[in-house]
């Protein structure tokens, strides 16, 4: 019992140490989802040990104390130490990790893996210098180790050398050119180089390759023309993907250009532009169904797709429209909030009520009023005239009388 | 060197020139000091500073300034180290929004972000933030990867002083090739850019105890929930119009001590810096060359006080100047908020205090030869002024005969008439003129006399003394046998002690009897000679064929008489006191003798081959003017400079009335002592009769007086009878000058001349005192030289110092004699006969009194029988 309580608490502790790790490798700004591809893919790496692939949590376990019998019957072999510093490293147990590193390399000096290994460890107890030395020597000795290069660039950014970090970036793209993580860590050491037009470039091929950092950069980009020619529509565009991968920061970013769009108090010129911005993106997505055909304004994107009965596709447009923020939108997702759309939408839907509490609280009117019957009408939940009536508030009186008026028809 | 002299006599007669080059002096080795010790030097110079801003009431605080700093909650949220920078674009990309007027951020972004921290992806939102709202304000980093043209880098230096106390801040400094501006002026600048400051460096005037506590703070805590809750309101609120410093950074190891005795950050400083200017509480400080200045000044004007008060009123005043100063840096810096120094006008004032006093001591004597030197020349100008109106009044009197001679031919020959007219007319206004002459020459003559009398006053001045050293002065007076209360001999005495230390000869001045051989002998006991002789030599009764034999001595056979080798005076009081009394009485070709001794310390005896060397002090002593002597010619120069190391002026008898009751009880006890009797007293009639008898032999007579008395007395009281004082036998110079005596016309020849040489044969002054006309005197004194021709058989030297009586009037007399003389040769010279020039001699010399006939007779015709050839010329 007591042995399996320790090796249970081993277990959540390597949990921990290799969420951390990976956070660190991959270097989300804002805690968020690690990027779809923080490490080649194993496919495309011939280099890549096998070991390094997730296992199930029992199995890493189970594996360390393989590894370290492995290793007391062979202790000359490096590549068993290389294993078990590897399955070290992936509990957290750094210290160790590197000490059986420094076997590995004592018993065979030309290990590349054995060096890389190193150096990873090296970064993640933060000792640049000593990383990037060991990084440059898994490279010399095996030019062609992707990882290698791709932590070397990272290491070399951490100390401060950006043209050694743009090489290692630029060399790992050339081992391996479907590197997407790879990609967007180049643009942004690039925009951070000052070189705009470059970083755009290969922010855009990762933003392309579903990174949503990239995607939220690239938004930026649009919006102050860094590099690419300003356009507002872009910048929703991509903000909206990052936005869908769950990136906060670019959720907060439309949410503040939202409230600029329809707050009154906003400098003219700024709500017309945002507004200018939204529409020019509720336009563009038209462009991701091309066998449809525009019905002028009278229409939006959602409203045709659920005419056409294409619901698995029409909710999802409805509710971006939504956010845009449109009217029409609106309106039809309160009515599929209500009735719902059998069988793939039911009433109800907390996506839906979650996309109007947000436009209500960032100043869109008619979410205001749908907001409000919900409340009031307790559609999906018990009626709460007070919150109904929190909800009107901003809109103008005889708005809020007539939401009012409608409510107290209620039994 | 003549222009050395020049300027150092120039120098020690200005006072402003002294107080200005010891102000410089103080000035200068004050700021050395200040070198020296540059950490005291400073904690002093900015004590008043550090005070005031302790003990003021604090400066308010902008309202337009807010500064966002970490706390527990802060940390609780982000961490206790550095936090990602992600969140600090998002704060600052909230405060733009929000209508911040300036940003400023406090951050190192010298390095990228790690890994762990965001890496890349969080600097670029901090880049991009920083481009949304910027420019930003940043702190300087040399080789920054971040770095942009939308950050406006600043340095966080500030300047500590030599005592480790912050109270500065460089408002630019020069970084690589950029001018990086401080802080919290670059926050300035973007929050008011048409304000200016100028300067280099900016003193700071910390609101409160100078920590970040006295400024308006709000926590990244609170910001974050207001953010995350979109409390748009509450962030406009907040930021709207507002400069705005994110501290995100952890709080480092506080490294500036204030004045305040807090101890903070760079950045801390910088803020009360932003806060300074923003409520524009500046404090301003004088310069290095302001303050330079202002210790210059203040050292000089001290110095002049000092310098020209003297004695402990100028350490009133001194001190009077020192709290002045002390008001006006108090009230500049309540009142205008500005720093004067401290350290260096202390230093300086401390110098001066003490250099000044060091200064006029050893000035002091050269000081006096300057007062000596003037006044002799102011003498000589005399002379010269007294001999030029002695020729004015010849003229005068020549042309006032000829006028009388020009109005006679006028009544014999009507028919010149005219001519002689105009020539009477030509003459009075000749008259007129010399007549102005003379009284402008007169009235020079009283300013040199005015002059002469201050610089005497100058040199007579001392310094009072107390009771305390009156009464110890007294008593050492009395051990060496000079009785006195008097305060002004106690005081020319305690000058004697401090002198007689020195290896300086002395010379005694004062009238017989005043007791200068007693002082002589005070010097040499209070001298570090004093166990070694003392010699005492008269130089009046020495005889000239045996000066040098007396003075150096002789050896053996150097001349007839000289049996064995002698001593001199010299060589007996080697190592000793050498007291030369009666030197004004010193034969000429003697004074040169004396005075190679005394320049070169050696003398050859009388018939020797090698010369002797000595170490004597020699201490003089005459009641002869020695000035008026050098003016006269009389005395030598040299030797009288030679002999003037210290100069003691002993007042007479009449000057010290109140020591006449203690010298008779003295001379009254010594004498019955003597007599073995005991001491009579004096009635107080006798003491009254005393002190108003005219004691012209000083103490000498009084003591010879009152000997006399305890001798025939026969009673143990001395009534005023017993003193048998006899009344004056001639008016003295003091009662005449009070009482001028009118005399009547046949008053005798004695009386006018004494009437003469006390008016020093000033026409004018003698014949207002005798309240006779000017040409009476002339006429009377005309008389007079001839007679004393006669007497002295044509000597003019002679006959003028007979008449003289004093050396001092001999040259005036000479001159007037020679005139008188040479009119009465050229009024005989057309005469081929002695009846026809004695008959021509009675019609010019009409006004002659008829006794003095004769000389003129006696004088023609010795000129005559001297001159046979002039008849018949």
């Amino acid at each position: 019992m007591k042995r399996r309580l320790v090796l249970a608490i081993l277990f959540l502790a390597s949990c921990a140490w290799l969420h951390s790790i990976d956070s660190s490798l991959a270097e989300t700004p804002d805690n968020q989802t690690p990027p779809a591809s923080t490490e080649p893919p194993s496919a495309a790496s011939p280099l890549h040990l096998p070991e390094l692939q997730p296992h199930d949590r029992d199995d890493a376990v189970s594996l360390l104390g393989e590894l370290r019998g492995i290793v007391s019957l062979s202790p000359q072999s490096p590549d068993d130490r290389l294993k078990l510093a590897e399955a070290l490293y992936r509990i957290g147990d750094l210290d160790t990790a590197i000490d059986e590193c420094r076997i590995a390399i004592a018993l065979k000096p030309d290990h590349a893996l054995a060096h890389l290994q190193l150096g990873r460890a090296l970064m993640a107890k933060q000792d640049w210098r000593a990383s990037v030395m060991e990084l440059k020597e898994a490279a010399r000795l095996n030019p062609e180790l992707t990882q290698a290069h791709y932590n070397l660039g990272t290491a070399y950014y951490t100390t401060g050398n950006i043209k050694g970090a743009i090489q290692s970036y630029q060399q790992a793209l050339e081992l391996q050119p479907s590197f997407p993580d790879a990609r967007y860590r180049l643009a942004l050491v690039l925009k951070l180089a000052k070189r705009d037009q470059e970083s755009a470039q290969f922010m855009e091929e990762a933003a392309a390759n579903g990174i949503p950092q990239a995607q939220f950069f690239l938004g930026n980009a649009y919006r102050a023309g860094q590099g690419v020619t300003k356009s507002g529509t872009l910048a929703v565009y991509w903000w909206t993907n990052a936005a869908e991968f769950g990136h906060q920061p670019a959720a907060s970013t439309l949410s503040i250009l939202r409230r600029q769009a329809l707050s009154p108090v906003q400098p003219e010129q700024n709500r017309l532009d945002a507004l200018k911005a939204f529409q020019g993106y509720r336009e563009k997505i038209w462009e991701n169904f091309p066998d449809l055909a525009r019905n002028g304004d009278s229409e939006t994107l959602g409203t045709t797709l659920l005419k056409q009965n294409r619901t698995d596709h029409a909710v999802p447009v409805l509710l971006q429209e939504c956010y845009a923020p449109s009217d029409m939108a609106q309106t039809e997702l309160a009515r599929l909030y209500e009735t719902g759309w059998e069988p793939s939408l039911p009433p109800f839907d907390k996506k839906i009520l979650a996309c109007f509490e947000a436009t209500a609280g960032e100043g869109f009117g008619p979410a205001k009023k749908i907001l409000a019957r919900i409340y009031g009408k307790g559609l999906g939940m018990k009626p709460d005239r007070q919150k109904a009536i929190t909800a009107v508030r901003g809109l103008p009186k005889q708005d809020v009388k007539a939401v009012l008026d409608e409510l107290s028809l209620q039994p | 060197m003549p222009d050395f002299a020049q300027s150092w006599r120039l120098f020690l007669q200005s006072v402003w020139l002294q107080a200005g080059a010891m102000g410089l002096g103080a000035t200068v080795l004050a700021l050395s000091l200040g070198a020296l010790a540059p950490a005291t030097f400073t904690a002093l110079d900015w004590t008043a500073y550090d005070t005031w801003l302790r003990h003021r009431a604090p400066i308010p605080v902008s309202s337009a300034l807010l500064l966002i700093t970490r706390d527990h909650a802060s940390e609780t949220k982000f961490g206790t180290g550095p936090w990602d920078r992600a969140v600090l674009a998002r704060f600052i990309t909230a405060a733009h929004n929000s209508g911040a007027k300036a940003i400023g951020l406090d951050h190192r972004i010298a390095l990228p972000s790690q890994a762990q921290l965001g890496g890349a992806a969080s600097d670029a939102l901090l880049l991009e933030a920083t481009r949304t709202a910027g420019p930003v304000v940043y702190p300087y980093e040399t080789e920054s990867p971040l770095a942009s043209e939308a950050m406006v880098l600043s340095h966080l230096l500030v300047s500590p002083s030599q005592d480790h106390v912050t109270r500065t801040v460089p408002l630019s400094t020069e970084l690589g090739t950029a001018s990086v501006p401080a802080f919290g002026l670059a926050l300035y600048k973007l929050a008011q850019p048409q304000a200016s400051q100028t300067g280099t460096i900016a003193l700071v005037n910390y609101a409160g105890d100078g920590s970040l506590g006295n400024l308006p703070i709000l926590s990244f805590a609170a910001l974050w929930e207001a953010l995350e809750a979109h409390h748009d309101e509450q962030l406009e609120s907040w930021f709207t119009h507002k400069v705005v410093v994110f501290l995100p950074d952890p709080t480092p190891a506080a490294t500036w001590l204030l004045p305040t005795g807090q101890s903070v950050s760079g950045a801390a400083i910088h803020l009360h810096l932003l806060n300074m200017l923003l409520t524009d509480n500046r404090v301003c400080r004088l310069g290095p060359l302001n303050s330079g200045l202002v210790t210059l000044l203040l050292a000089s004007l001290v110095t002049w006080f000092l310098l020209h008060t003297g004695g402990s009123r100028s350490f009133l005043f001194a001190g009077a100047v020192v709290l002045v100063y002390g008001c006006l840096l108090v009230s500049a810096l309540a009142l205008a908020h500005l720093v004067l120094p401290l350290a260096l006008p202390l230093s300086a004032l401390a110098l001066v205090f003490v250099g000044a006093t060091i200064w006029t001591h050893l000035t002091a004597g050269q000081r006096m030869v300057l007062l000596e030197r003037d006044m002799l020349r102011v003498q000589q100008e005399a002379v010269a002024v007294r001999e030029a109106l002695v020729l004015r009044e010849n003229r005068a009197e020549a042309l006032q005969e000829d006028l009388d001679q020009a109005r006679a031919a006028v009544a014999q020959s009507t028919g010149l008439q005219q001519d002689l007219s105009r020539s009477a007319e030509t003459l009075r206004t000749e008259l007129a003129d010399v007549q102005a002459q003379e009284e402008a020459a007169r009235q020079q003559l009283q300013d040199l006399g005015r002059e002469l009398a201050g610089l005497r006053a100058v040199t007579e001045s001392s310094s009072k003394l107390g009771d305390a050293e009156l009464e110890q002065l007294r008593d050492e007076c009395r051990r060496l046998g000079i009785v006195t209360q008097n305060h002004h001999l106690l005081g020319l005495f305690r000058d004697l002690k401090k002198g007689a230390k020195s290896q300086l000869p002395a010379l005694l001045l004062g009238e017989a009897g005043t007791g200068k051989e007693l002082f002589a002998r005070a010097i040499h006991l209070l001298s570090p000679r004093s166990g070694k002789p003392f010699i005492a030599v008269n130089m009046a009764a020495i005889s000239p064929e045996l000066f040098e034999s007396e003075l150096f001595g002789h050896v053996r056979g150097s001349f007839t008489g000289a049996t064995m080798d002698r001593r001199g005076y010299f060589e007996l009081a080697h190592h000793g006191t050498l007291f030369l009394d009666e030197i004004g009485d010193l034969r000429l070709e003697h004074q040169g003798k004396l005075l190679r001794v005394l320049q070169e310390k050696t003398f050859y005896r009388v018939g020797a081959t090698t010369p002797t060397t000595v170490d004597v002090r020699v201490v003089a002593a005459t009641n002869r003017d020695l000035q008026r002597g050098v003016s006269e010619g009389w005395f030598r120069e040299d030797l009288y400079f030679r002999l003037k190391g210290l100069v003691f002026r002993l007042p007479p008898l009449q000057d010290r009335q109140d020591d006449i009751g203690l010298l008779a009880e003295h001379y009254l006890t010594g004498q019955a002592l003597q007599l073995g009797r005991e001491a009579p007293k004096l009635t107080q009639e006798a003491l009254d009769a005393l002190r108003q008898h005219e004691w012209t032999g000083n103490v000498r007579e009084l003591r010879q007086c009152l000997e006399q008395a305890v001798a025939l007395a026969e009673r143990p009281l001395l009534t005023k009878h017993d003193l048998r004082l006899q009344p004056p036998t001639s008016t003295t110079s003091s009662d005449r000058a009070r009482t001028p005596k009118i005399l009547p016309e046949p008053a005798g020849d004695a009386a006018v001349l004494d009437c003469l040489r006390l008016n020093g044969f000033d026409m004018q002054a003698t014949a207002k005192a005798l309240g006779w006309d000017r040409s009476t005197v002339t006429q009377r004194l005309k008389g007079l030289c001839f007679q004393a021709l006669v007497d002295t058989s044509g000597d003019k030297a002679q006959a003028a110092a007979t008449l003289a009586g004093d050396p001092s009037l001999t040259r005036t007399v000479e001159l007037k004699l020679m005139d008188y003389h040479d009119h009465l040769l050229a009024t005989i010279q057309p005469f081929a006969t002695v009846e026809e020039a004695m008959a021509d001699c009675k019609r010019r010399f009409k006004n002659l009194p008829d006794r003095h006939f004769k000389s003129v007779e006696t004088l023609v015709r010795q000129h005559f029988c001297a001159n046979p050839a002039d008849q018949t010329g």
